[in-house]
């Protein structure tokens, strides 16, 4: 037999060759990804010794206009470099640099350095990210200290605090107030660089980058910004999202006993099939870490969007020989842009959080209805199957609020529009949703096709309102409809325009129960360099891509969500989930990890990375439950609706080429196993909603880590595979495939209930546990009240008149305290006053509703609802009866079940219809 | 929640819809309650029902889930495992969830769900039952005609099943004649043969002497003829054939033509030949490429190449697929060696690689709208067309003297034409091969037919004289062309016999119902795509020229109820292709609707008589009788 080459006519190798790269495309593609040697910023700024770089030098300190000033010059006499040949020796900044300090209320220093005005260009500044009111809550530095020799200036930065800048070299230190060492530092390292911009010479000097065929011509050749940032007192750091990783705390990627490792990548991109564990970049991106340790908390923030790459270095990196102890040092490195840096004092890890939303803003109020499930695929074909998945969940006593239609159902990928065979009658199709009170979401991306009957297309390249490329033309790009443009939502006009879109005249077959999806907004550009826009590319106001890359998902997000505020003329709270995100994204909507798959890994991998977006602002975030590909086996599936249903954004989601797999496929049993899964998330929606408005109040996250609860105990620090939701709730995932038995860590200080069947574990050690497949491990905290809704509907719709459960865990005392907040679950009246928000306390077998809010505000929302039933865990025998005040009126006590499922026994004392109204005062006693 | 007070507001309500019906309305102590469970709510203290706890008279639907299953709530949404009764008189009863009780929609056509006053159900049971009503009646209708069709079908299925049955037992005698036959014709042939061989060396050796004479004599020189003068002088003339022909334009239909012939005889292996002449000519067909345009006009050595070509195609596709499984670098690299693409998407345009990224996600369409890949495409499909075809073929494959039987080819080629014909009720006959010219071997009553035969072979061995030396041409020539005749006779005939075999192995339902089906097949057109399901065979999704296999016949599932096929062609990404095929009570066999739910699994409903089965009509009768009873006279003026 010949060898098939030899005759194999050329149009069988291309067959060959297609048949080929169709069906190897099935992993993560490494190669199509820069790393960070591929990188020329990156590879010199890591190549870096501390102190190896000619120093900077702060001249000219001075207080103005309340802030602190200087401008940074080169240290005289420069420092020699030990290795001669290193070609960075002579690389001299040829003008001065401009630095900046500045404070705001509540403990967060603001660190600006740009170039003079001489530069040949303006350097990028991220624009619309910070509050726009920031500025109110600066203060006004009254005196500049400076110890002897005036080698260093010291300010105020909050109580117990002060910042430092010491002269030469020049560092930014973070102290407590009379103490020598550092809460946090800049450049004590010495690693601070900054490429200042060049014109170019006539020598034919090429700045120009090459990668896998991609040219980018960086017209204003390389301008990069490198530092490092010290976290005194850290044990661990955490957050800069998005990586997948199994672990919460950021792994050392430099150093002894680190395997080589890339940095933390920043730079949003749609990786296809991503991995459980990278440090490599996804689709979203804040330059947010925190630090936490026995001693203090703290944080740093640096306001860029070009792309960043971050090393944790290990302890050691620098080959020292004595490796600093108590100290993470990390070394972060932009390709553009200024730097732009706030500085986080704590010194509890939820003031950490609370100073950072103090700048980038807190978490938009989401509708109820988006708090409850939702229910995806790619894609519900057509009206019909949308009307047939709709009635199997009614056939099913599933629950859910929302069904959501992917790209296919549009005309040819042209957003805005439908595929008008597939779904003929939009209105009609939302209107039947409607009338069961469920919502619809529809996608809508950035790519524009390139289609002149497109009528958004069309108004957008009249207005020129698209990206453009180096040339200056259209920026053409491929995605779904082929061949698209990019709306330059940077520009405030252009997301005007877009918002405008979303009125209901605008979006033909758009009803007030649809709301919205944007993805592909990293952007994806199929034919780009890394599968996304050119850097060269040029926004409004002559930016290039690569200066503001990271943030235009973010700025997409942001003209949508405001779109849809108009379209309900600012009364009806947006609905979009976004994939692409930036520092900010929270005042915006949801988001979620992207396209994960359907393994265990995976599954791993959600809590971790939905923890570090709750950290770092974005606490409105989920996972696709199920994995986007492939396929679960049903016990993957049913261990995901289990922990999914604690995500904050609780989405099933599915590939297009996956088998069907809506909760009732997988026969009679899993189907039982999924819905009580959906029922415990609808249970808890009370508990939900009213932590997230607590997240819209503080910034703090629905989904917690353990260490921000507990953050003395060092036990918590690095838990990813536990987590709290609220201050109240501990759940612990099921990971693994048929796993019998799991060891969880309660943490200290109290004990725990056990959600299912009312066991008391104590707080402080690892409880084995065994697992059972009906639910993964939740308890709720002694000395904690959780409000429940414990009669299913159709959807969250629904249950707005149903009565409530409270469940009661004492602590050892007999005192619990719990919060219930109640609005209208929609508009925006709750910030003229209308709501309920209530604080219920147990003490001395006393039961007490106190209105918690603020006591001058206007604003009426009242509701009729009761509270059916009271369940208190921990409460020693003997209760006969309860009595109500005001009113006198007497309610039955007796033994009942913690939950109300067959098989559950009778382990708690149980109020039976006390039948108080949640909107008023009373108490209640038990006798 | 005062729920006694709204109850029973709401049940003043509920009388001003009923003024008739009055006699049913549900107390606080029966709401929800179906009729067959009343007495249990009898007692002062009752139970629930799953033994956990006792609960009052008092508790009773008193809007409190005391039993975690739900008896104490019938009647509300407190328990969440409960289960509510709506009496829906004029219509069916309804249990529903509790969750559905005053959860603001209208779910008992009786309005009796939502009685806390929050929204006001009409009652539409009257009006709802009468159009279900309607529709159970015209169904029970259809059910009584479908049960005569089925009956007569059973009949008809019946007498079929008979006749295959004789035929096959017919079929197995002749076959036993004209084997003895062809035995003997081949013996004949055989000492003709070895007396011509005798004849020829004689001949030779006596030449031989000649010539050697001659040689001695003059000098002079003369080669000898060679024995493989046959072969070398045909091959030009079909190479130029093949050369004519675009290979991959007619993967499609040879593949077809391909099936048809080996499903036809096993016997006879002597394919050798055809084999030799490809492989002698490798090198010619490798050169001469592809690039002619000519149609071939069905030529019998295009199977030849044909086969060649799939070999060459399942050989790269097989070596890339062990060779080089791994990233783009690698395949990049084997392309390099190609010397196709210097790099693996550098090469590509940037609307290639825009949809080559694209196709990582919607693995498909990556070739879409460019004609040179389109075109790649294109031949993957056919590729996998022909390696689908080939596989079914290979199991007979022996038998390449088919090719050469140009009314054979004919007559399949006619029977697919027909397939292509399209049947205005969607149904037509599967079986091509059954079409072929079988009438002429298995017309009834053929035993004159067989004599005949037996009479001319005799005639031929009679009059062929062994020892008339040397052997008359003619004669020779007479016993050869009978023992082809009749070989190809028997192969015929055992092909048929080996058909009706695999036809009646197969399970046709209880009462053979489904036997007909087993030469039918039924169509649907759904936009831009045709589906054919042939039961017993093969489904498949026809576009234009592109045929997509949805799978393999498997089995009856659900006991008769549903047709399966499986491991039809893969997906990429996803499991081989499969349809289920749900069957119900229709007067005609139609197929109905057809649908992808998930990626690649397909299913459809076929309405057939065969499933109109009388026991159903009783149940659907009962039904009906149920619905109609209850519904107060006083209605029927309404």
């Amino acid at each position: 037999m010949p060898s098939p080459a030899d005759r194999s006519p050329p149009i069988l190798l291309r067959v060959a060759v297609l048949f080929l790269l169709l069906s190897t495309a099935s992993a993560w593609k490494k190669d199509e990804f820069r790393n960070c040697d591929q990188s020329p910023f990156c590879k010199r700024a890591r190549g870096r010794k501390p102190h190896s770089i000619p120093s900077l030098s702060a001249a000219d300190v001075s207080l103005s206009d309340g802030a602190v000033s200087a401008r940074l010059l080169p240290s005289q006499p420069l420092r020699q470099n030990t290795a001669g040949d290193d070609p960075e020796a002579d690389r001299d900044p040829s003008r001065i640099l401009l630095l900046r300090l500045s404070v705001y209320q509540g403990g967060v220093l603001r660190l600006q350095i740009d170039e003079d005005p001489s530069a040949p260009r303006r350097r990028f500044q991220v624009p619309d990210v910070l509050l726009p009111d920031l500025d109110d809550h600066r203060l006004w530095l009254p005196r500049l200290s400076s110890p002897a020799a005036g080698s260093s200036s010291s300010f105020y930065l909050a109580d117990g605090f002060e910042a430092v800048l010491i002269h030469d070299p020049f560092e930014i230190q973070v102290r407590r107030k009379g103490s020598a060492e550092p809460v946090l530092s800049l450049n004590s390292l010495g690693l601070f660089d900054f490429e200042q911009l060049m014109v170019k010479k006539n020598d034919g000097e090429d700045w120009e980058e090459r990668f896998r065929g991609h040219t980018d011509t960086r017209p204003h050749g390389p301008q990069s910004i490198s530092f490092d940032v010290s976290f005194h007192g850290a044990d661990f750091v955490y957050g800069i999202p998005e990586h997948a990783s199994s672990s919460l705390a950021l792994r050392p990627t430099s150093g002894p006993d680190v395997e080589h490792s890339e940095p933390y990548r920043l730079f949003n991109l749609d990786v296809f099939e991503y991995l459980a564990d990278s440090p490599f970049g996804l689709y979203g991106s804040i330059p947010f870490m925190l630090s936490h340790g026995a001693r203090s908390s703290s944080g740093f923030f640096w306001l860029n969007a070009a792309e960043m790459q971050i090393d944790v270095l290990a302890p050691g990196w620098d080959d020292s020989a004595s490796p600093a102890k108590g100290r993470i040092d990390t070394l972060w490195m932009s390709e553009a842009g200024v730097v732009d840096a706030f500085f986080f004092v704590g010194p509890d890890p939820k003031d950490v959080l609370r100073q950072y939303i103090g700048i980038t803003g807190t978490p938009a109020m989401p509708q109820e209805f988006a708090v409850a499930y939702h229910q995806c695929r790619w894609n519900y074909r057509d009206e019909e199957d949308v009307a047939a998945v709709d009635a199997a969940f009614d056939e099913h006593d599933i629950p859910y609020d929302v069904l959501w239609l992917d790209i296919e159902h549009t005309d040819g990928k042209r957003y805005f529009t439908w595929d008008r065979v597939l779904f003929p009658n939009p209105k009609e199709m939302q209107g039947k949703l409607a009338a069961k009170g469920r919502h619809m979401v529809t996608i809508v991306d950035p790519h524009i096709k390139r289609d002149d009957s497109f009528y958004i297309y069309k108004e957008a390249s009249e207005k020129g309102y698209y990206v453009k490329d180096a040339m200056g033309k259209d920026f053409d790009g491929w995605c779904w409809p082929g061949s698209s443009s990019y709306p330059d939502v940077l520009n405030p006009e252009i997301r005007e325009w877009w918002a405008e879109k979303f009125s209901f005249q605008s979006y033909v077959g758009s009803t007030p129960s649809l709301y919205i999806w944007n993805d592909m907004n990293e952007p994806s550009v199929f034919n780009g360099p890394e599968i996304t826009m050119p850097r060269d590319a040029i926004h409004y106001g002559d930016v290039e891509h690569r200066e503001v890359h990271n943030a235009y998902g973010y700025y997409f997000h942001m003209a949508t969500s405001n779109g849809l505020l108009k379209r309900g003329n600012g009364m009806d709270r947006p609905f979009v989930l976004s994939r692409a995100f930036f520092a900010g994204s929270q005042r915006y909507g949801t988001v979620w990890t992207g396209d994960n798959s359907a393994n265990w890994d995976q599954l791993r991998a959600s809590v971790p990375m939905i923890l570090t977006l709750g950290l770092t602002g974005l606490s409105f975030s989920g996972a696709d439950v199920g994995g986007f590909f492939g396929n679960p086996e049903p016990e993957l599936l049913v261990r995901w609706y289990q922990l999914g249903a604690y995500y904050p954004f609780f989405r099933a989601h599915a590939h297009q080429d996956t088998k069907r797999r809506e909760p009732w496929l997988f026969g009679e049993h899993n189907t039982a196993l999924i819905r009580e899964a959906v029922h415990v998330r609808y249970s808890l929606l009370p508990y939900y909603y009213t932590l997230f408005r607590e997240a819209s109040v503080s910034g703090i996250p629905v989904m917690r880590p353990l260490w921000l609860e507990f953050p003395a105990d060092k036990e918590t620090y690095n838990t990813g595979e536990a987590f709290m939701v609220g201050p109240s709730l501990l759940v612990q995932g099921i990971y693994e495939k048929r796993q019998k038995s799991v060891s969880v860590y309660l943490p200290m200080g109290q004990s725990w209930y056990n959600m299912r069947n009312g066991a008391a574990y104590t707080g402080g050690i690892s409880h084995k546990l065994e697992v059972s497949e009906d639910s993964i491990p939740s308890f709720q905290k002694a000395g904690t009240i959780v409000p429940r809704k414990d009669r299913f509907r159709r959807s969250s719709t629904q249950m707005v008149n149903d009565p409530y459960t409270l469940v009661i865990a004492l602590n050892g005392s007999l005192a619990a305290e719990g919060e219930l907040y109640v609005d209208d679950g929609k508009s925006y009246d709750f910030e003229q006053g209308a709501y309920i928000h209530r604080r219920f306390i147990f003490a001395d077998c006393k039961l007490t509703s106190i209105d918690v809010r603020p006591a001058k505000i206007g604003g009426k929302f009242s509701s009729d609802c009761v509270i059916e039933r009271i369940i208190l865990l921990g409460l020693p025998s003997g209760a006969k009866k309860a009595v109500i005040e005001p009113g006198n009126r007497e309610a039955d006590v007796e033994l009942g079940p913690l939950t109300l499922r067959g098989g559950s026994s009778l382990v708690a004392v149980t109020v039976r219809k006390p039948n108080v109204r949640i909107a008023d005062d009373w108490t209640l006693r038990i006798l | 929640m005062g729920a006694c007070l709204r109850i029973s507001l709401t049940i003043s309500c509920l009388l001003l819809i009923w003024i008739s019906a009055s006699a049913s309305i549900p107390s606080r102590e029966s709401l929800g309650i179906a009729p067959q469970d009343l007495s249990y709510y009898k007692s002062d203290v009752i139970k629930c029902k799953d033994g956990s706890k006792k609960f009052t008279k008092e508790q009773l639907n008193d809007e409190f889930c005391d039993c975690p299953d739900g008896t104490d709530e019938p009647g509300t949404s407190a328990c969440p495992q409960g289960k509510f009764y709506c009496p829906n008189v004029g219509h069916i009863p309804l249990t529903t969830f509790s969750s559905r009780v005053n959860d603001g929609i209208c779910d008992c056509c009786d309005g009796s769900d939502e009685y806390n006053g929050n929204v006001s159900c009409p009652n539409t049971c009257w009006e709802a039952g009468k159009v279900a009503r309607e529709k159970l009646q015209k169904k029970i209708a259809t059910f009584q005609n479908g049960v005569t069709i089925r009956k007569q079908e059973v009949e008809k299925a019946k007498q079929a099943f008979a006749k295959d049955e004789a035929e096959l037992s017919k079929l197995r005698s002749e076959e036993k004649i004209l084997k003895e036959l062809v035995q003997k014709l081949k013996e004949q042939k055989e000492r003709i043969e070895k007396a011509e061989e005798e004849e020829r060396k004689k001949r030779e050796e006596e030449e031989r002497r000649l010539k050697e004479a001659e040689r001695k004599a003059n000098e002079s020189k003369n080669a000898p003829e060679e024995s493989s003068h046959d072969i070398t002088d045909q091959a030009p003339e079909k190479l130029s054939e093949l050369h004519n022909q675009d290979a991959m334009e007619d993967h499609h239909d040879s593949a077809v033509e391909d099936k048809n012939d080996y499903t036809t005889g096993t016997e006879i292996s002597d394919n050798q030949v055809v084999g030799k002449v490809a492989n002698d000519h490798d090198d010619t067909i490798a050169k001469s490429g592809h690039e002619a345009d000519g149609r071939s006009d069905g030529s019998s050595f295009s199977h030849v190449e044909k086969q060649h070509v799939v070999e060459a195609q399942d050989n790269a596709v097989s070596k890339a697929n062990t060779d080089y499984p791994g990233t783009e670098e690698e395949l990049s690299s084997h392309v390099a060696e190609q010397g196709q693409v210097s790099d693996s998407t550098e090469g590509l345009s940037r609307e290639e690689l825009g949809r080559l990224v694209a196709s990582r996600w919607t693995r498909e369409n990556a070739a879409e709208g460019n004609d040179e890949v389109n075109m790649a495409k294109e031949g993957l499909e056919h590729d996998e067309d022909i390696r689908e075809e080939n596989h079914d073929g290979y199991i007979s494959d022996s038998d390449e003297d088919h090719k050469f039987e140009d009314d054979d080819l004919e007559d399949d080629q006619d029977a697919e034409f027909g397939e292509d014909h399209e049947e205005p009720t969607g149904a037509y006959s599967s079986d091509e091969d059954d079409k072929t010219d079988y009438s002429d071997l298995t017309v009834s009553g053929s035993s004159s037919w067989l004599d005949k035969i037996q009479q001319t072979v005799n005639n031929v061995l009679q009059a062929f004289n062994f020892f008339r030396r040397p052997v008359n041409i003619s004669e020779a020539a007479t016993v050869r062309k009978e023992y082809d005749d009749f070989s190809s006779e028997l192969s015929k005939i055992q092909s048929r016999i080996s058909r009706l075999n695999e036809k009646l192995k197969y399970d046709f339902g209880k009462d053979r119902e489904f036997y007909s089906f087993y030469d039918r097949c039924f169509e649907s057109k759904q936009n831009k795509y045709t589906y054919k399901v042939c039961p017993f065979k093969k489904a498949s999704q026809v576009e234009g020229h592109s045929s997509t296999q949805l799978g393999h016949w498997d089995k009856f599932d659900e006991s008769y109820r549903v047709m399966l096929f499986s491991n039809g062609d893969r997906c990429w990404n996803g499991p081989d292709r499969s349809l289920k095929v749900r069957l119900r009570c229709g007067l005609k066999n139609e197929l109905v609707d057809i649908d992808e739910p998930s990626r690649c699994e397909y299913v459809a409903i076929l309405s057939t008589p065969a499933l109109c089965l009388e026991e159903k009509i009783k149940e659907l009768q009962q039904k009906l009788e149920d619905m109609n009873t209850g519904q107060p006279s006083a209605h029927d003026e309404l």
